[in-house]
């Protein structure tokens, strides 16, 4: 008997529970059963591949869940700056304030990191994807290609919202400044006129 | 004879003179010549041969599997001399792998940045010799491949942070001839940000090992980038309407260095 969308999602979201209370490796397929009222069987039937399998679907799941906050947050924006500094002070400040992914790293880097590496190619993507339409709009810079274009901003988007280095990403100003510096002046066309 | 050098780099042109860079390490080394080209130990003539023997032995086995056997072995040296260069054994070893590595890319970095003559060569040499470097690190690809937890915690979070103020803080100065010291800490923290996102993940856009790709990308993108942060240090928040799209194909930067700020 093949298992529902809603049975699986279920499943994921009982995962991210018990991941929030006791961590990763601490979290066995019968905890998860139990968290979500089902029978170990119908969790293996809904990921055969067992442990492993849930840990990745539910690190898929958080990030999506992310991105999907993400992608609500810069409705609105009028144009590529605005989205970008409304997308990477939302990301900044996400990233700082989630607990779960914050002892996680904390406690089981090992065993995270993988999981959200692959899943940063999908991350990059996704970022890429949205900005280019925002980008055209806005005028890509003469000679660039746009999948480059997009590419290197999704890029550069994932390395400061994870790493900010000397960015203070809680400031508006210096956000807008490393914006129209070193993310959009190579890729968008000269805001002079503005 | 072998010259003994502690790790210090004198940048030359400098902005007001000569100007010293020093980096943290626990392995002095010998500056690389033609009859000593991998730039071997002064003072330990054993040390540097046995953490060579070692990144051999990380590059076939990895970390969990690398025995101090197997490096004295690899290294062609006997277990208790070793023991007698690196007295904490195998963990001993390793961070003094990590260390003797860092300080090799930060050495070729210094040699490559410091003899460009203008920016754009500086960045373009910068970003070719890191990325070669680490994409051709046989210990390094083991590691990311079967160990990957043991790498990728120094490229994420926090941890990255570090990594990218320390090569930040290397490098700047040598930016620093052609803009003010808070912009060459930005560009060169950039450009490390740059480095590791596409030797984390390739491109099949862009071969950063590549001089002409790396050229294509420091021209479209960073050279704007610099002149931005440079004309404008305190630049406004500015989000008000743009003018609708083609309004100006603009003219762009054509690629030569940016002047001296």
């Amino acid at each position: 008997m093949p298992v529902s969308v809603d049975a699986r999602q279920r499943i994921i979201e009982a995962t991210y529970a018990c991941v929030a209370r006791r961590g990763m490796a601490k979290t066995t397929v019968e905890d998860v059963a139990r968290e979500a009222g089902i029978s170990r069987a119908t969790v293996y039937r809904a990921f055969p591949g067992g442990r492993d399998e849930l840990m990745d679907a539910t690190v898929s799941w958080a990030v999506f869940d992310f991105f999907a906050k993400l992608y609500d947050r810069i409705q609105g924006a009028t144009d590529l700056e605005e989205v970008m500094e409304r997308g990477i002070m939302f990301a900044h400040r996400s990233i700082v304030e989630h607990e779960v992914l914050q002892r996680v790293m904390q406690t089981e880097p090992d065993t995270l990191l993988p999981a959200l590496t692959v899943e940063s190619i999908r991350i990059r993507e996704g970022i890429a994807q949205v900005l280019a339409p925002f980008v055209v709009d806005r005028g890509l810079a003469a000679g660039v290609d746009l999948g480059d274009a997009a590419d290197f901003l999704a890029r550069m988007v994932l390395s400061y919202i994870s790493a900010p280095g000397r960015w203070d990403l809680d400031d508006p100003a210096q956000v807008a400044r490393l914006v129209r510096s070193e993310l959009l002046a190579g890729v968008v066309v000269p805001a002079g006129s503005r | 004879m072998k010259q003994n050098v502690t790790y210090r780099f004198i940048v030359a042109r400098a902005q007001g003179g000569l100007r010293v860079v020093e980096v943290d390490t626990v392995v002095p080394l010998v500056v690389p010549t033609a009859t000593n080209p991998s730039g071997s130990i002064a003072e330990s003539p054993h040390r540097v041969r046995i953490i060579d023997g070692a990144l051999a032995c990380l590059a076939r086995h990895g970390t969990v599997k690398t025995t101090v056997d197997d490096i004295a072995r690899q290294s062609g040296v006997s277990r208790a001399t070793v023991y007698r260069a690196f007295p904490g054994g195998r963990d001993e070893i390793l961070g003094a792998v990590v260390d003797t590595e860092m300080a090799r890319l930060f050495s070729a970095l210094g040699v490559r940045m410091g003899n460009a003559g203008d920016l754009t060569t500086a960045l373009v040499g910068g970003i070719v010799e890191a990325s070669t470097r680490l994409g051709d690190h046989a210990a390094l690809h083991f590691l990311v491949e079967h160990e990957p937890g043991m790498i990728l915690g120094h490229l994420a979070f926090d941890e990255s942070d570090r990594l990218l103020e320390t090569a930040s803080r290397f490098t700047a100065p040598f930016l620093a001839r052609w803009m003010s010291p808070d912009e060459a800490e930005r560009v060169a923290e950039w450009a490390a940000r740059i480095v590791l996102s596409y030797a984390i993940a390739p491109s099949d856009r862009l071969d950063l090992c590549d001089e002409a790709d790396a050229t294509r990308l420091v021209t479209t993108f960073m050279l704007p980038g610099i002149e931005a942060l440079q004309s404008a240090p305190t630049m406004p928040i500015d989000i008000s309407p743009y003018p609708s799209r083609g309004a100006r194909p603009g003219p762009r930067p054509a690629g030569g260095p940016v002047p001296a700020g």
